[in-house]
């Protein structure tokens, strides 16, 4: 038994397809990533070795780098707290109810399994000020003319702009349904044993929440907080639909369509594997900064 | 356990090569279908344009499909071509991917300009001066002048000549709804200042004055590219770092542009080039800032028929006080380029020959509303009203000039361009607005 | 007289748990009418045409336009679109199980020293954005003539696929008891037998989560797609519906059919499977 389970040739039989693949389709490009981030690179042209030319650039010359960054990282923080709270409420209440449970629970799943594409391009007309809610308000009288009405995808007063803070919204509206089942598949794990010696002790369901659901989901804080924070680090599909080309004068950038735009449409390869790399390295921080802030809270 | 990371480390790098070799070899085979492909003695050949050759209602791209319909039913059985189609968004994002892949088409469309300079420099189009001398294809052209926008010197690859051929010309004018203008009691400017009375007065009425698109950045960007010109700016001073992006000629285009924006539709900052558009011809707004393209737009998607006789155009007027010459026009043609690479060179000659041949041109006139680049006689009784005025206010040119942001050090700098106008448009003082394609110049022309 | 006190309690805390519970209702119905309207008004728009939608956008259709639908099938290629999306997913579905579980089996329970590490390896996958493998793979795919191909599209959607699929499998083989496979051992069953046999038919369940999370992922995947894919014949359903409106088109009623299209399918699904869906990303998710 033991001799089977050792032999090499099996091992190797099972192993190899996935390892080659792996390394082939992810390891090899990441190395080549970081050396393509070091160069020069143009379609049709040939590669010039540059030294850190293009991180330089991108953190000292580079405009759009700045607001993207600033995009992104605001998509990052605003998604952490609204599926923190919004994520944590919802998993109460529907804990609390009885009937329709289910059904509200598919319900604001559904968005999660849908295409981002179609959404952004859905929400896109729902903000365009002549089809979607300022055309509504009009007919409702409660804006004279529907240009009058908020500028909801294009205005670009302030320091993070009205577009970027209504994609954040749709962004929450498509994923909370994921923090929200992430809760309650950890609440319906309590033991209602914990509960109800609570509630012979004179605890109000209030205050079991606070004192008894609060602590122990804590892990699962962690698990939504980075699935959330690196997924709004890699936000692409709802910008790229829902904000018009040219991305309101480079201010509705993020990183991933920052990156897009100077690879693909500038035709700069290497400086677009430099964003790249930089976002890499945002994921990884990231990632490691929540498991270690939130573990660490748990402990005490 | 070193060997055992050796032994695993080879396995791995041996099924590698072996990867690649299978995929190269299967991508080598599929390449010699669709390329070299003689199945059946047939050519195949492919063309790239920017638009939906079977779905699109705009008449320009209706006889391209024209074209290609006719090349292929008279070389049937030794030509065939295949028309490859994206927007125009994601054109040259695309025919990049292409002719990374190296299976470049082996006609695509191009405008003149930077984004030309990105296959003529580096060899992947082919130099045409061998066909347009062989048979007199070149005489058949209105005037040489018509290739400047594809002639290179010898900082291209294969050396100084001409690597695209244009289709067309269209002239950037303004358009205009004679009935709103007669109703307003408005008269056509000729200067700045007059647009501003005519606008105020169309205001009055309560008619939108001016549709445009901000949301479509470059359309935003070609009045300002006007306003720049007519304040007397010259874009070869720009670049020889001579003046730059902060002269007082580019600040009082600015302002211009924000002082206009009063007469703007409200939705002018999200409305797309089509929305625009849409409102010119559904007689929501009275002016139409737009290339001579948009008559092919306008009459083939305007629902009353009577629409194209009550557009008038004039051309851009001029700025007060300044010395600028206030006939210059800004006219683009689109140009088409064969791949270097290409195995059929004979068939794709043969296939851009149909794009401007007698029918093709008499068409572009006739139908498309632009200007046609060869002798062709074509019936001016038939043609759109409207490219009459086109053809007036383009012969009336002192010189014609590229759009802004195809005219500039590369295609980065005409979309930052483009931006920074549009930021000004919102509203951002123009000194600030201009600072990212200062910095631009500033980091990678001059 | 106590007893007259508890129960007057009683029937207050009662009557407050019912105004709880109303409010509780009334908020969770208001949020689902805000998830549900948007996805009726685009279906209600999609039967519209474009006059009517610019007038009214809100108002119900006064006649139905099926052509939208059959405009965007056909003339919007999204019918091949879908086809696309289909052979790409359910193969990288198929292709990912089998290469996943293959390498979770060995991973779990075949005996060498380095299975922790090479788990750690594949987790690492996990971790890495696409963005950040996109471009050295599109120009290795370029020169490797896969762009423009559904497999090259194939190719790295199963390897993305494959760490959370390994992930996931490592731990259902690792809760098979040893005593099924030794017992298999004694019978002479080789070991790709034993993996057939024994431990694919254990680990149903794994195949369902990790199928869900691979499935719903790729048949959404935008960036990867729009990059690789020039060419109409091959574009994925995400691709098509991005650069739906040309430069040119401005019929808005065809773009909302399309955006229908795009829906439907999964919602039909979703709507059939709801329960088994919710559970199986969730358990995905957790353990990722």
């Amino acid at each position: 038994m033991d001799k089977l389970l050792r032999k090499k040739s099996n091992i190797i039989l099972f192993l190899a397809p996935a390892f080659i693949l792996f390394t082939v389709v992810l390891f090899f490009p990441i190395c080549k990533a970081f050396y393509y981030s070091l160069c020069n690179y143009k379609t049709n042209y040939p590669i010039e070795f540059a030294g850190v030319d293009n991180y330089v650039k991108l953190f000292t010359k580079d405009e759009t780098m700045k607001t993207a960054l600033k995009n992104s990282i605001f998509f990052m923080i605003f998604s952490c707290v609204t599926q923190l709270l919004f994520g944590l409420v919802l998993a109460a209440l529907l804990t609390n109810i009885k009937k329709g449970r289910n059904l509200f629970k598919n319900i604001y799943y559904l968005p999660c399994v849908l295409s981002s594409a179609a959404l952004g391009l859905l929400w896109m007309f729902v903000f365009t000020p002549t089809l979607g809610i300022n055309k509504m308000m009009e007919s409702l009288g409660i804006i004279e003319n529907y240009a009058d009405g908020p500028q909801w995808l294009f205005n670009t007063d302030g320091f993070i702009i009205l577009p970027i803070i209504v994609i954040s919204f749709v962004a929450l509206w498509q994923y909370v349904g994921q923090s929200m089942m992430l809760y309650m598949a950890q609440i319906s794990g309590i033991s209602s044993d914990i509960y109800e010696a609570a509630a012979i002790d004179g605890c109000t369901s209030t205050q079991a929440f606070f004192q008894i659901t609060l602590p122990l989901i804590k892990p699962m804080v962690a698990t939504a907080m980075s699935l959330n924070a690196i997924g709004s680090l890699k936000f692409f599909d709802l910008v790229y639909n829902m904000i018009p080309e040219g991305f309101l004068g480079n201010r509705a950038h993020v990183l991933a369509t920052h990156l897009y735009d100077q690879a693909f449409k500038f035709n700069k390869l290497g400086y677009g594997c430099a964003i790249g790399v930089v976002l890499l390295i945002m994921c990884l921080i990231v990632t490691f900064l929540i498991n270690k802030f939130v573990k660490v809270e748990s402990y005490e | 356990m070193k060997k055992k990371i050796l032994s695993l480390a080879l396995t791995a790098v041996m099924s590698v090569s072996m990867l690649a070799g299978c995929t190269g070899d299967t991508g080598a085979n599929t390449t010699g279908g669709s390329n070299g492909g003689s199945t059946g003695g047939v050519e195949e050949i492919t063309f790239m344009v920017w638009d939906d050759l079977e779905a699109s209602s705009d008449l320009i791209t209706k006889g391209y499909k024209d074209s290609i319909d006719r090349f292929n039913k008279d070389f049937e059985g030794k030509y065939h071509c295949t028309p490859i189609t994206t927007n125009l968004e994601e054109y040259y994002t695309k025919l990049n991917a292409l002719v990374a892949a190296g299976e470049t088409p082996d006609v695509f469309i191009v405008s003149p300009g930077p984004n030309l300079n990105d296959y003529v420099l580096p060899g992947t189009a082919a130099k045409l001066d061998d066909y347009l001398n062989a048979d007199g294809w070149k005489q058949t052209f209105t005037s040489d002048a018509v290739f400047a926008g594809g002639t290179y010197g010898a900082e291209a690859k294969d050396g100084a000549g001409i690597y695209a051929i244009p289709l067309n010309i269209a002239a950037a004018c303004v358009f205009y709804n004679t009935e709103m203008f007669a109703d307003a009691g408005a008269s056509v400017p000729k200067t700045y200042s007059e647009l501003l009375t005519a606008c105020d007065k169309l205001k009055a009425k309560g008619y939108t004055p001016i549709t445009i698109s901000a949301g479509t950045a470059w359309c935003l960007s070609m009045v300002a590219g006007y306003l720049c010109d007519r304040n007397g700016l010259n874009l070869q001073d720009v670049k020889d770092h001579k003046t730059d992006w902060k002269d007082a000629k580019v600040i009082n285009a600015g302002k211009q542009i924000q002082e206009l924006s009063q007469y703007f539709q409200p939705t002018a900052a999200g409305d797309d080039n089509d929305i625009a558009t849409a409102a010119f011809y559904n007689g929501q707004a009275a002016i139409l800032i737009q290339g001579s393209w948009a008559i092919g737009q306008i009459n083939g998607s305007c629902s009353d028929p009577d629409f194209p006789n009550k557009v008038g155009v004039f051309a851009f007027p001029a700025v007060d006080g300044s010395s600028a010459d206030p006939n210059r026009v800004i006219a683009k043609s689109d140009s088409l380029a064969m791949s270097s690479s290409s195995q059929h060179k004979d068939a794709a000659v043969q296939l851009m020959k149909y794009f401007v041949d007698d029918t093709a041109q008499k068409y572009t006139a006739e139908k498309g509303g632009k200007i046609p680049v060869t002798k062709v006689q074509y019936d001016e009784s038939v043609a759109p009203p409207e490219l009459s005025y086109v053809m007036d206010v383009f012969k009336n040119a002192s010189a014609t000039f590229g759009f802004y942001n195809e005219s500039l050090a590369d295609t980065e700098a005409g979309s930052t361009f483009d931006n920074c106008f549009v930021d000004i448009f919102t509203g951002t003082d123009p000194d600030k607005a201009l600072d990212p394609i200062q910095q631009y110049y500033e980091a990678n022309v001059w | 007289m106590n007893v007259e006190i508890d129960n007057s309690v009683v029937e207050k805390d009662k009557n407050k748990r019912k105004v709880v519970h109303g409010l509780i209702y009334a908020f969770l119905i208001i949020l689902a009418l805000i998830y549900l309207l948007p996805l009726l008004w685009v279906l209600l728009t999609s039967l519209k045409d474009d006059a009517i939608l610019m007038t009214s956008p809100w108002a119900f259709p006064e006649h139905l336009m099926f052509e939208n639908y059959s405009y965007a099938w056909t003339m919007g290629h999204l019918g091949t679109a879908t086809l696309n999306s289909f052979i790409v997913c359910v193969t990288t579905l198929l292709v990912s199980m089998i290469v996943g579980s293959m390498a979770a089996f060995a991973i779990a329970k075949l005996r060498w020293k380095f299975s922790k590490l090479t788990l750690t390896y594949f987790m690492i996958g996990m971790m890495i954005p696409i963005h950040c493998v996109l471009i050295p793979l599109f120009i290795q795919f370029s020169s490797w003539k896969l762009t423009n191909s559904l497999v090259g599209l194939i190719i790295p959607y199963v390897t993305f696929s494959l760490p959370i699929t390994i992930y996931i499998m490592v731990g259902f083989f690792e809760s098979i008891p040893n005593e099924l496979f030794e017992a298999a051992v004694i019978d002479g069953c080789s070991v790709p037998r034993m993996f057939v046999h024994v431990a694919l038919p254990m680990a149903r369940t794994g195949f369902m989560v990790t199928g869900l999370m691979s499935f719903v992922s790729n048949w959404n995947e935008l960036l990867l797609a729009m990059v690789f894919i020039s060419k109409e014949e091959v574009k994925t359903l995400p691709v098509s519906l991005t650069k739906f409106v040309g430069p040119y088109h401005t019929n808005y009623t065809q773009m909302f059919a399309a955006i229908v299209i795009a829906v439907i399918p999964t919602i039909i699904v979703y709507c059939i499977f709801a329960n088994q869906i919710v559970e199986g990303l969730t358990a995905g998710a957790v353990k990722g």
